[in-house]
């Protein structure tokens, strides 16, 4: 057993780690209770009574339970198909799935614009006019993020199937719609739950699709409601009322995420799974037919769009604009401290949590060490901001400070992924070297000099994601974006807004491009070439 | 009479499985990694493979798995654990689960035959690993396909049970008039059951005898090259 003396060295040697948590927890304490210092409780009552408000509620939940139900519904047999059949272009379309979950969001909702919108290819192919603005635009953009992510998160539970029972299946013969019933049900409603409230939960806080496609006050969500009490009204009393709304709404719908959580897993390789031949028929190959069109019809003419402008001379003026490349640097400007500060924090928290990790009674620190990191899903990012810019405020630091609370929100919003990026790969070094480590007197920062090369890897990922996020951010932007102050996004958004969708394009290409560039050097530079064998 | 000439190439593994099967039992001997699973793998349209299979005639080679006339039984998942005992048979009759009187009958049957009737309700998970295969075999019984082939499905039981699995193999090839091909790496299996005994070796059959003449005073030359490695290990 270590004497208490080891236990003080080893706190000590914990001090930095210590520091960024203690910071972390601080400026988060003090924005909340910067924000509660502007409300005024007794006023609170008669919100209760707001017609307006609660439409608003209504509709957030309204929408995002339409979206999450009609996102699953899609995706089950769309999974399903993607299980059995082999096809041209099986491969492609599961590469499109996963990066239609890291599109920048306003990204994909100028593809969309371009598909569905007034004077768009569905208007002008075939002359149908589709009321985008409202209800069908936020599904539409909805179900084009959330989809694809519900198929992957289905198709990890397919990849739980034994291949045994697809064996068994194809001697018995099995019909596709048998065996959907008696083998792959079993499974998935075990997935259901947990895709069902995560998806609920984005969609009930989203921002940036709202605000684009909403279309005014009678399609508006909470988040955008908050958004329009601080920028518009200046209201911070009305707005921090709101903002506790959304997080009990959210506190409530994480625990149940908790709850139903699907496993942390990493991606199936379902290309490779062994696939046994099951009965075939009319039905079965059209009901596949069918939801494979649905979804491809829905995912790839939003990114076609994207580029359809490209040969136009719009496109290429824009590339040569200032303003553009103002915007790019604006953008590197926040993406790259942000992601820097996420790692950072994370590597405070990894290691804090590795450290508890096993370790007795302090054994169940490293999962609420996790948690506090992930908490912050529950929290909108504008409530977040806008509590750190009154505190800033409020000890003297402002007006440049609105970098500062962008940097800072972006990089806690971050925190969630780069965690999911770098915990597996610390526990699993602390689990398998603590002993040697402990046996040789290797501590604190020698142990990550040590680990480098095996850890590295997780480290340009999270970072990678971190920088992703930032990059693509447009919601505390949105609020705190001035006129030195435009990012790409901010800039792309205030492009469709006056539906000046040609230069979109070229802005949209561009942050699409940079997001590849900076995520590839990350991994190319901090992640090495070299396979590292373990 | 199951006639076999198939060909199956896999990186540095070349094989060639030439023989013919009579009704009854046979067993197929042979050291891990010497090919046998891939046989019955290939029997069962598992893996593809070139050459031709055919039974009283009739070409197998083209037919997917559910058209030939073969029940399976693995060596391990050879249940759906989410469904029961009772279902888990009348799958092998009607995969949609919705059965007729006189099949439901059957199924009843076939759980008497295998001493299961008391378990008809109860999931895998509650059953012995000698019970699950009884199931599995109960399944075969009612699938009345005349071929059975069996990929070491009994050697994680204990030798008495195993014994005891091997009778009602027996029993059933017998009664039914099957044509079974059973998978072992244990000489004394293919003594207990009896007919005839194959040896393979490097993806060939090197031997296709009487399984009494591994009890007998004069082993074959080919069958105690293994016998000695078998009995040595």
């Amino acid at each position: 057993m270590p004497g208490k003396g080891y236990h003080l060295a080893t706190w000590f040697r914990l001090a930095p780690a210590l520091l960024g948590l203690l910071v972390f927890v601080l400026v988060g304490a003090a924005s909340l209770a910067a924000l509660l210092r502007f409300s005024q409780f007794e006023s609170w009552a008669g919100y209760l009574h707001n017609i307006y408000l609660w439409r608003v509620v209504r509709f957030s939940l309204w929408q995002a339970l339409l979206s999450s139900v009609l996102s699953l519904l899609i995706a089950v047999p769309v999974a399903s198909c993607l299980t059995h059949r082999q096809f041209k272009g099986r491969g492609v379309l599961l590469q499109l799935f996963a990066v239609s979950m890291v599109v920048p969001t306003i990204v994909a909702i100028l593809g969309i614009v371009v598909v569905y919108g007034h004077s768009g290819w569905l208007h002008a192919l075939f002359g149908v006019e589709t009321p985008l603005y409202g209800l069908l635009g936020i599904l539409l953009a909805h179900v084009f993020f959330n989809m694809p992510l519900a198929v992957r998160l289905l198709l990890q539970s397919y990849g739980l199937v034994p291949s045994g029972q697809w064996r068994l299946a194809s001697q018995l013969g099995f019909s596709r719609w048998t065996a959907f019933r008696l083998i792959e049900w079993s499974y998935i409603k075990k997935a259901l739950p947990g895709a069902f409230v995560l998806i609920f939960m984005l969609c009930f806080s989203s921002f940036s699709v709202v605000l684009s496609l909403g279309g005014g006050p009678k399609s508006s969500t909470l988040e955008v409601a908050i958004y329009q009490a601080l920028r518009f009204d200046f209201d911070l009393n009305k707005a921090s009322f709101l903002s506790l709304l959304q997080v009990s709404i959210c506190s409530l719908v994480a625990l149940m995420v908790y709850r139903f959580a699907p496993a942390n897993q990493q991606d199936v390789s379902l290309l490779d799974a062994r696939l046994y031949p099951l009965k075939d028929s009319i039905v079965a190959r059209s009901g596949d037919c069918l939801a494979m069109a649905l979804a491809v019809f829905l995912v790839i003419p939003p990114f076609l769009a994207i580029f359809d402008p490209i040969f136009s001379i719009t496109f290429y003026q824009t590339l040569m604009a200032e303003a553009t490349w103002q915007a790019v640097w604006v953008s590197l400007k926040i993406a790259i401290p942000a992601g820097l500060l996420s790692l950072f924090l994370g590597g405070c928290f990894g290691v804090l949590a590795r450290t508890a990790m096993d370790r007795g009674r302090l054994a169940f620190l490293s999962s609420k060490i996790e948690q506090l990191g992930s908490m912050i899903l529950m929290v909108p990012g504008l409530v977040l901001a806008t509590g750190l810019f009154l505190w800033l405020r409020s000890i003297g630091l402002s007006p440049q400070s609105g970098y500062w609370v962008v940097v800072w929100v972006n990089a806690v919003m971050a925190l969630p992924f780069v965690l999911r990026a770098l915990m597996p790969v610390l526990y699993q070094q602390e689990k398998r070297f603590r002993n040697l480590y402990t046996s040789l007197g290797i501590h604190g920062a020698n142990r990550l000099v040590i680990e480098w090369p095996l850890i590295r890897k997780s480290v340009s990922q999270a970072f990678g994601y971190a920088v992703l996020l930032s990059l693509g951010d447009m919601g505390v932007i949105a609020l705190f974006g001035s006129q030195g102050l435009v990012s790409l996004p901010l800039y792309l958004f205030q492009l469709i807004g006056s539906y000046r969708l040609q230069e979109g394009s070229c802005i949209a290409v561009i942050l699409i491009c940079l997001c590849l560039l900076l995520f590839y050097l990350s991994v190319r530079f901090i992640g090495g070439k070299t396979h590292v064998k373990y | 009479m199951l006639s076999i000439d198939l060909y199956y190439d896999w990186d540095a593994f070349h094989a060639h499985y030439q023989t013919s099967l009579a009704p009854g039992m046979t067993t197929l001997l042979g050291a891990s990694g010497e090919g046998k699973s891939t046989l019955l793998h290939l029997l069962g349209g598992f893996l593809q493979g070139r050459g031709r299979v055919s039974f009283q005639g009739q070409a197998l080679e083209h037919l997917l798995p559910y058209e030939r006339p073969i029940s399976t039984l693995f060596q391990s998942d050879n249940l759906f654990p989410q469904l029961t005992v009772w279902q888990n048979v009348a799958v092998g009759i009607a995969p949609s689960l919705s059965l007729q009187a006189e099949q439901k009958a059957k199924v009843s049957w076939a759980l008497k035959q295998t001493q299961l009737s008391d378990k008809a309700d109860q999931y895998p998970q509650a059953l012995s690993g000698g019970q699950a295969q009884r199931v599995a075999i109960a399944r075969v019984l009612v699938r009345e396909k005349p071929i059975l082939l069996l990929d070491e499905p009994f050697s994680a039981l204990d030798p008495a049970l195993r014994e005891e699995m091997l009778a009602l193999v027996n029993d059933v090839t017998e009664r039914f008039d099957m044509t079974t091909l059973l998978v072992s790496h244990m000489p004394s299996e293919a003594v207990f059951v009896g007919g005839k005994v194959m040896l393979i070796e490097k993806g060939k059959i090197m031997a296709n005898e009487e399984a009494s003449v591994l009890s007998g005073g004069q082993i074959p030359e080919v069958f105690s090259h293994y016998l000695r490695m078998t009995t040595a290990s």
